[in-house]
C-alpha cells in the first residue's frame, strides 16, 4: 500500500495506482483526451499533467504510479496553465466545427475545453485540412479527420479489443489523422466501437447522423436481447423513435463494447411489418380480430381439450424473459397441464438435460470476469468471435493483459485465432472425441492419480488412431492442448451451444472435468449461449425434464422435436409457439412444415408474420424488447434488467400480458399484474433466485445462485450417447459437411429486420475454407450452388482463412436461402456439394 | 504481384529479425523498388507476407518520407529542409530548383525526368545545405554546384 497526499488531502492506495485513479478516488477530477480505462496507456496528449512536489517537470497522471509518500497537485498554478495549454495544442488544428458537428454536446474535447481550456488562442496559423467534405468509411461510419486529436483511441480499441486491427495513424506529426488503410471502404467487424470511444467528431454514426442532438435524446439503460453474453446498452429515442443504441464505460460487463447486432439491431422495433393486431384463421386466410375475439377463439380452442386430457404442447423463445418464460411454463404445466415444453427449435432436449448437468448450472452463475481468470481457456463448441462478439472482446482483452493459454476447438476459423496458444481445427460436430482425446492423455500420464475416475474404463480403452481419425486432429496437437491444462493451476472450459445441436459425447466433457479436478486444477465451466436468454429458459423450466430452479423431473415431457413427431402423427391437439420461428430453425424444414400442418390448433405468438406464424390458427402480436419489463439470465448466471421505455405498437402487447391472458381466459384463477409480481414468485420458487432484488437490479446485474439443495452434479449418471459425426470417409459426391450457426451481422431471424444490418450484409453467404475456396477456383464473392441430397442454394461465397478444408458454413439467419432444408431429421449435419456458377463472378449482394 | 525474387529477399530479411513484423521498413524499400514507389498492392503483400494488417503496413509508409507513396521521375532529387541546412540557405536552394526544373516541391516534371521533394535531416549538417539525388548525397550546395549536377544527370 502507498499513502499518497493529493492537494494536501491523504489517501492510502494500492501500489502501483495511476495518480489519475489515485486523485480520482480522493474525489479530484483531472481531466484526460487519450486516456481509456480499457485500452493500452498511450499518455500522448498530455492533458492530464500533474505536478509531484520535488520533480521538475510535469508527469501525465494516466501512466505515472503512485510511490508512498508522493505528493501531488492536480490544481497548482503550473499544472493549470500547462493543462490549458496542452487543450490549446489539441484545439491548434480542430476546425472547431462544433455547430455542425454531430459530436457536438456530447464531445469529450467540448467539456474538456469549455472546464480547463483556454479562452483565447494564440495560434494564428491556418489550420491543417484533409478533405473538405466528411467521406463514408463503412457501412456504418461517417469520417472527418479534419476534428481528429489523434488519441488513437479508435485505433486502439479496433486492434486490442475488437481483433480487427483495420485502423490506422496515418502520416505523421501535425499531419497525422487516423483512418483506414488507403481510406478504403472497411469491410471490418462493423461494431461502431470506434466511434463510441470517439472523443471527438472524427468517426460518426451513419445511422444517426443529422437525426438529433444528443440532449434532445431520452434514454433507458436495458440489456442486449441478441445473444447470451448480456451486454447492457442505452437504448435513446428522440419524440417516441428509437435513433440509436449506446454504450457506457461504467455499464455492465461490456463495459462500453457492443458488436453490429447490439449497436445497430434495433430499427425492426418501428419496422412497418410488425404485428399490430391479433389475427384469426377464418376461412383459411388469417384475419385481424380484437384481443377479446383472440381469446375467445383460444378459449374455444383449448378449453375442451384440457378437460379431455388432449396433447397440449409449448414453444418459447429463449429470447423471452425470465418472467414470461416462468409464466409460460406454469400455463402449461399448472392450467394446461402438460410437461411438453420447450425453449429451442434447434436442439434435442436430452442433449440440453446432460449439458445442463455437466455444465454445472445449477451450482449457480460464473462471472465471466471469474472464468476468464485462469490460466488455461478451452473454447470448445462456438464460434464465439461470430456467435457472442463481445465474449470474444472480453477474452482477446484479458488474455494480453496475463498469460493466458487459449485454445480453441472448433472446426470453423475465427477471429480469436489470433490470440489463441493453440487450434484445433476438428471434424464438425466432434466435440466430444476431442475432450475424450485430452482426457486419454492425461489418463496415460496420471494414471496412478486417477483410480477415482468415473468414467475410467471408457477412457482408458480410446484408441490414439480412432481419435485422431474421428477428429481429423493429428495426435500431437491433443497432446499440446493436454500438456497447456498439466502445466496449468486453473483451467476454464467454455463450451458453445454447437454441442447441442446434435447428441454431442458430452460424457467426455464430464470425464475431463473430473480428471482434471483430480488432479488438483480449479476447473470453470463457463457455457456461451447465441440466445439472450437461453440460461432463463432452463432456469425458468421451460424444458420438458426440468422445473424452475433446475429440478429435474423425469416426468413424460416432449421436448420441440418429441413435440413435432407427435404432430406429424396427428396427436397434438394444441400448440403454442412465442417468439420461435420453428418453421425456418428445426433442422428439417420439409418435416416441421408437414408436422405443423397437422396440429389442430396452433397459437402463435410473436411480433412479425413468420413461417410459422403464417400456419396458425390464431396470432398474437408480442413486444419488442423496449416496450417491456422483466429480467433475463446471461450464460454467466447474471439477472439483469430490461426495461420499458416505449409503448408497445398497434394493439401489441408485453408477451407475458399475453400469456397471462391466455392462461385466465381458460382459468380465472391465473392472474398476473405485474412483471415484479412475477419475479417474487420466480423467488419463492427458484432459490437461485431469492436474493436478488427486482427493483435494485443496476448496469451489474447479480449472478444466481447454486440451486440450493447441497446435491450435486451425479457424474455416473451422464449418459453416454451416440454421437451423430458424418461419417469418416467422404462420399464423393458429397464431400463437404454443411454446418450451420449465427452470423457476425446477424442472430436469429430479427437482425434481418434492421435497416444497418440489411444494409452490411442482407443475402446469404456460404463460408469455405481458403484450401476449398483454391480448389473450386472461386473467391469473395463469386456465386455457387450448394447441392445436398434434398435442397440446393445459390450463395455468395465468402473464404475463411482458418476453417478447416471440407466444411461449409451458411448462416442460419436468412430468408432468402432455407438453410434447415438442408436437414433431415435424426440424420445428423448433412453433406453437401459445392459448384461454381459457370462464368465469372456476378459480384453478389455483398457490400 | 512482386516477382518471385522480391518475395524471396523478403522471406530472407525477416531472418534477420526476432519477430518477421520487424522487416517491414526493409521490405516497403523492395516494394520501392520493384514498382518504384511504395503503392497499394505492394503494401497488401507485404503484409500478408509479414502477418500484419495491411493498415500497419500504411502507418509505416506514411511515418517515413523516404517512402515515395507516388511515383517519383528518374531523378528524385530530394533537399534537406531542416534546421542546418535551413540556416545556411535551403530555402534559396530549393527555390533555385523549382525555378529550374519548373516544377513545385512535390511535383515532377512533364517528362517525368525530375521529382522535387522536402525532406527531413539526412544527417549531413557538417556538409549542409545538400540535397540527395536517388542514392547520392550532394553536400555544400550552391546554385553554381546545382547547374553543374544538373548538366551531369542524363
Amino acid at each position: 500500500m502507498a499513502t499518497v497526499k493529493i492537494n494536501g488531502k491523504e489517501i492510502t492506495v494500492e501500489d502501483g495506482t495511476l495518480i489519475l485513479d489515485a486523485a480520482t478516488s480522493a474525489g479530484f477530477e483531472i481531466p484526460t483526451m487519450c486516456f481509456h480505462a480499457r485500452l493500452s496507456k498511450l499518455a500522448s496528449c498530455r492533458v492530464c499533467l500533474v505536478e509531484i512536489v520535488g520533480q521538475k517537470k510535469l508527469q501525465p497522471s494516466c501512466v505515472t504510479p503512485v510511490m508512498h509518500g508522493m505528493e501531488v497537485l492536480t490544481e497548482s498554478p503550473v499544472v493549470k496553465s500547462a493543462r490549458s495549454a496542452m487543450i490549446d495544442l489539441l484545439l491548434a488544428n480542430h476546425p472547431l466545427d462544433c455547430p455542425v458537428c454531430d459530436k457536438g454536446g456530447e464531445c469529450e474535447l467540448q467539456d474538456v475545453t469549455f472546464k480547463f481550456g483556454p479562452r483565447k488562442s494564440p495560434f494564428g496559423e491556418e489550420k491543417r485540412r484533409f478533405h473538405e467534405e466528411d467521406y463514408i468509411l463503412s457501412p456504418v461510419i461517417v469520417q472527418n479527420v479534419n476534428r481528429c486529436i489523434q488519441c488513437k483511441r479508435c485505433v486502439r480499441i479496433c486492434a486490442e479489443t475488437v481483433g480487427a486491427g483495420v485502423l490506422g495513424s496515418i502520416d505523421r506529426g501535425a499531419g497525422t489523422g487516423e483512418t483506414s488503410f488507403v481510406k478504403e471502404y472497411l469491410d471490418c467487424d462493423h461494431c461502431g466501437n470506434c466511434i463510441e470511444v470517439c472523443p471527438v467528431g472524427s468517426l460518426m454514426s451513419r445511422s444517426f447522423r443529422y437525426k438529433s442532438r444528443s440532449w434532445d435524446l431520452r434514454g433507458v439503460d436495458t440489456v442486449c436481447t441478441y445473444c447470451g453474453t448480456g451486454c447492457q446498452l442505452t437504448v435513446q429515442a428522440r419524440n417516441g423513435e428509437v435513433l440509436r443504441v449506446i454504450s457506457k464505460p461504467d455499464k455492465g460487463i461490456n463495459n462500453e463494447t457492443l458488436c453490429a447486432r447490439g449497436r445497430y439491431g434495433y430499427s425492426f422495433i418501428q419496422s412497418h411489418d410488425r404485428l399490430v393486431t391479433p389475427m384469426i384463421r377464418k376461412g383459411g386466410m388469417l384475419e385481424p380480430a380484437t384481443w377479446g375475439e383472440a381469446l375467445k377463439t383460444i378459449k374455444e380452442g383449448i378449453t375442451g381439450v384440457v378437460r379431455n386430457g388432449g396433447k397440449i404442447g409449448g414453444i418459447a423463445s429463449s429470447r423471452l424473459s425470465n418472467e414470461e418464460l416462468y409464466l409460460f411454463q406454469r400455463l402449461m404445466r399448472v392450467v394446461l397441464k402438460t410437461n411438453h415444453i420447450d425453449s429451442s427449435s434447434r436442439w434435442n432436449s436430452s442433449t440440453v438435460k446432460t449439458f445442463a448437468e455437466v455444465m454445472e448450472l445449477r451450482r449457480g452463475g460464473v462471472s465471466v470476469y471469474d472464468a476468464l481468470n485462469t490460466d488455461t481457456l478451452l473454447v470448445i463448441g462456438s464460434g464465439i468471435s461470430d456467435e457472442n462478439p463481445v465474449t470474444d472482446y472480453m477474452i482477446r482483452r484479458l488474455s494480453k493483459n496475463k498469460k493466458m493459454n487459449i485454445i480453441i476447438a472448433s472446426p470453423r476459423g475465427m477471429k480469436l485465432d489470433s490470440s489463441a496458444a493453440l487450434t484445433l481445427r476438428h471434424r464438425p460436430a466432434a466435440e466430444g472425441e476431442i475432450l475424450s482425446g485430452i482426457s486419454k492423455v492425461l489418463y496415460d500420464k496420471n494414471a496412478d492419480q486417477l483410480n477415482d475416475l468415473s468414467g475410467r474404463e471408457q477412457i482408458k480403452n480410446i484408441s490414439k488412431e480412432s481419435v485422431s481419425s474421428l477428429t481429423g486432429i493429428d495426435w500431437g496437437r491433443i497432446e499440446s492442448a493436454a500438456d497447456f491444462m498439466s502445466s496449468s493451476k486453473s483451467v476454464t472450459i467454455v463450451v458453445g451451444n454447437d454441442v447441442l445441436r446434435g447428441p454431442s459425447r458430452l460424457e467426455f466433457l464430464n470425464i475431463l472435468v473430473g480428471t482434471l479436478r483430480l488432479l488438483g486444477k480449479e476447473v470453470k465451466l463457463f457455457p456461451v449461449f447465441d440466445r439472450a436468454n437461453q440460461r432463463g429458459a432452463w432456469e425458468m423450466g421451460v424444458h420438458p425434464a426440468i422445473l424452475p430452479g433446475y429440478s429435474f423431473t423425469d416426468g413424460n415431457g416432449l421436448g420441440c422435436e418429441g413435440m413435432l413427431e407427435a404432430s406429424s402423427r396427428g396427436e397434438v391437439d394444441v400448440l403454442y409457439v412465442i417468439g420461435e420461428d420453428i418453421v425456418s430453425d428445426f433442422p428439417d424444414g420439409r418435416f416441421v412444415e408437414e408436422a405443423l400442418r397437422r396440429v389442430k390448433f396452433l397459437i402463435v405468438q410473436d411480433m412479425f408474420l413468420t413461417e410459422t406464424a403464417k400456419m396458425a390458427s390464431v396470432v398474437l402480436p408480442g413486444a419488442s424488447f423496449v416496450e417491456k419489463d422483466g429480467t433475463f439470465t446471461n450464460q454467466e448466471g447474471r439477472v439483469q434488467r430490461l426495461r420499458r421505455f416505449v409503448p408497445p405498437q398497434g394493439d401489441a402487447k408485453a408477451d407475458w400480458e399475453i400469456i397471462a391472458a391466455v392462461g385466465a381466459a381458460v382459468d380465472p384463477s391465473f392472474n398476473y399484474g405485474s412483471v415484479a409480481g412475477i419475479f417474487e414468485e420466480i423467488k419463492e420458487v427458484a432459490p437461485m433466485y431469492r436474493e436478488i432484488a427486482f427493483e435494485s437490479l443496476d448496469g451489474n446485474g447479480a449472478i444466481v445462485k447454486a440451486a440450493g439443495s447441497s446435491e450435486g452434479t451425479d457424474l455416473k449418471s451422464v449418459p453416454s450417447a451416440a454421437s451423430q459425426m458424418p461419417s469418416t470417409s467422404p462420399d464423393p459426391n458429397y464431400p463437404f459437411v454443411l454446418i450451420t450457426g449465427n452470423h457476425l451481422y446477424h442472430s436469429g431471424r430479427l437482425s434481418l429486420r434492421t435497416d444497418t444490418l440489411r444494409d452490411i450484409l442482407s443475402e446469404a453467404i456460404v463460408e469455405i475454407s481458403e484450401e476449398d475456396a483454391k480448389d473450386l477456383r472461386v473467391g469473395k464473392g463469386d456465386k455457387v450452388t450448394v447441392k445436398g441430397e434434398r435442397y440446393e442454394a445459390v450463395l455468395t461465397v465468402h473464404v475463411n482463412k482458418r476453417s478447416a478444408k471440407g466444411v461449409v458454413f451458411i448462416p442460419e439467419n436468412f430468408t432468402d436461402v432455407r438453410v434447415n432444408m438442408f436437414f433431415t431429421k435424426g440424420e445428423g449435419l448433412p453433406r453437401v456439394r459445392v459448384l461454381p456458377l459457370t462464368g465469372k463472378s456476378h459480384g453478389g449482394g455483398i457490400k | 504481384m512482386l516477382s518471385e525474387g522480391a518475395v524471396k529477399e523478403i522471406n530472407e530479411l525477416t531472418g534477420k529479425y526476432a519477430n518477421k513484423r520487424s522487416a517491414v521498413m526493409p521490405a516497403l524499400f523492395v516494394v520501392q523498388r520493384e514498382y518504384g514507389y511504395v503503392n497499394e498492392e505492394g503494401m497488401r503483400e507485404i503484409a500478408n507476407i509479414l502477418g500484419l494488417r495491411p493498415v500497419q503496413v500504411f502507418e509505416v509508409a506514411t511515418f517515413y518520407t523516404m517512402y515515395n507513396k507516388k511515383p517519383v521521375g528518374k531523378y528524385h532529387i530530394q533537399v534537406c529542409t531542416n534546421i542546418s541546412c535551413s540556416l545556411l540557405g535551403a530555402d534559396h536552394i530549393m527555390d533555385f530548383l523549382s525555378q529550374r526544373l519548373g516544377i513545385k516541391v512535390k511535383e515532377t516534371t512533364p517528362d517525368k525526368r525530375f521529382t522535387l521533394s522536402a525532406v527531413e535531416c539526412l544527417g549531413s549538417c557538417g556538409t549542409a545545405p545538400m540535397m540527395q539525388i536517388n542514392d547520392r548525397y550532394h553536400e555544400d550546395l550552391t546554385k553554381e554546384k546545382i547547374e553543374e549536377i544538373l548538366k551531369g544527370l542524363k
